[in-house]
């Protein structure tokens, strides 16, 4: 260069490159950026359509319906439930008023028993009277009641 | 400098050249461009009233299902509550047969009159169990012919007036002989 009396050549032709590097960076840049730009914008464009929007209210009710389906097996499931633990809770009632009555009528023919029965047969079945009453088991109450009967008839 | 020139000439012949051929395949298809593009805008407007039609046929049977299950919850909820109801009913019919055996029959044994009492309960509560409607209806005939058989026994003993050591026999065959299902 120095030959062709260009001193400053070298220089120049380095800062032509670096700005046409510098360029086709920007330009790379810009066009990325643009493409970007350009498919948000059609994305936004596609989604807020008019057949977009009236395919996701379609997909919106779909979903209600089923979700009202469920709701409704849901409820009879737990209306059922509800009907049937109130009428066990009346049934257990029942059972323990029925155990209370016969266990006390139980305890009434045993006391008048008293007299004929040996002291350890009466306490035997008083025993057995107030476990089938705490366990609540109304046929053993009535197996124990028909074995008293028995012993009451002979 | 003029071979370079001639090349540029070329090259600015042949670009130029290819844009016509491209304008003239434009202008070539322009008429079938135009149909296809209103086509598409045809077609895309069709969709739009099929989707739009759907939509409102989809947000009908919506409200329906919605006045259907609230209206068929109602109605549950209702038969839940009779079926308690009457449960309850049964229940106390059963506890006024019971009283009424023991006030017939003064001598029998208060096991006799729990056994039957017990018996006339679980009937009842195998027909209230029960899934199968023709199970439940056999139930529930056997309730109501232990029913019918408990008040024709207290009915013979009030009217015929019979010895006060009688029992009710016919209940406690019905109970012997349990059927099993």
């Amino acid at each position: 260069m120095l030959l062709l009396s260009i001193p400053k050549l070298s220089e120049m032709i380095t800062q032509l490159g670096l700005v046409t590097l510098l360029s086709a960076f920007s330009l790379l840049l810009i066009i990325g950026l643009l493409t970007i730009s350009k498919l948000i914008g059609s994305s936004c464009i596609i989604y807020f359509s008019a057949g977009q929007r009236l395919q996701r209210r379609l997909l919106f009710i779909l979903t209600k319906q089923q979700q009202l389906k469920q709701l409704f097996y849901f409820k009879k499931e737990q209306i059922h439930y509800v009907t049937e633990h109130t009428r066990k809770r009346l049934l257990v009632a029942d059972n323990r008023q029925q155990i209370k009555t016969l266990s006390t009528a139980i305890s009434n023919d045993l006391k008048s028993l008293k007299h004929q029965l040996p002291r350890n047969h009466f306490l035997q079945l008083q025993k057995e009277n107030i476990q089938c009453r705490e366990q609540q088991d109304i046929e053993a109450l009535i197996q124990l009641q028909q074995k008293i009967a028995t012993i009451h008839y002979t | 400098m003029t071979t370079i020139k001639n090349w540029a000439l070329a090259l600015l012949k042949s670009f130029h050249a290819l844009k016509d051929e491209n304008l003239l395949w434009e202008q070539n298809n322009q008429e079938q461009r135009t149909r296809l593009k209103h086509t598409q805008i045809l077609a895309a407007k069709t969709l739009q009233a099929q989707l739009k039609k759907k939509s409102v046929i989809l947000e009908h049977e919506l409200t329906l299902l919605r006045t259907s299950n609230d209206a068929k919850v109602a109605m549950l909820k209702t038969k839940c509550k009779q079926d308690i109801k009457d449960y309850k009913e049964y229940l106390n019919s059963l506890e006024t047969l019971k009283n009424s055996i023991q006030n017939s029959f003064d001598h029998l044994p208060e096991a006799v009159a729990f056994t039957i009492h017990h018996h006339a309960k679980q009937l009842l509560n195998q027909m209230w169990e029960t899934d199968n409607f023709e199970h439940k209806i056999h139930h529930e005939l056997q309730l109501i012919k232990f029913m019918t058989t408990i008040h024709e026994d207290t009915h013979r003993h009030l009217e015929e007036g019979t010895s006060s050591e009688s029992i009710p026999e016919k209940t406690l065959r019905l109970i012997q002989n349990k059927p099993t299902f």
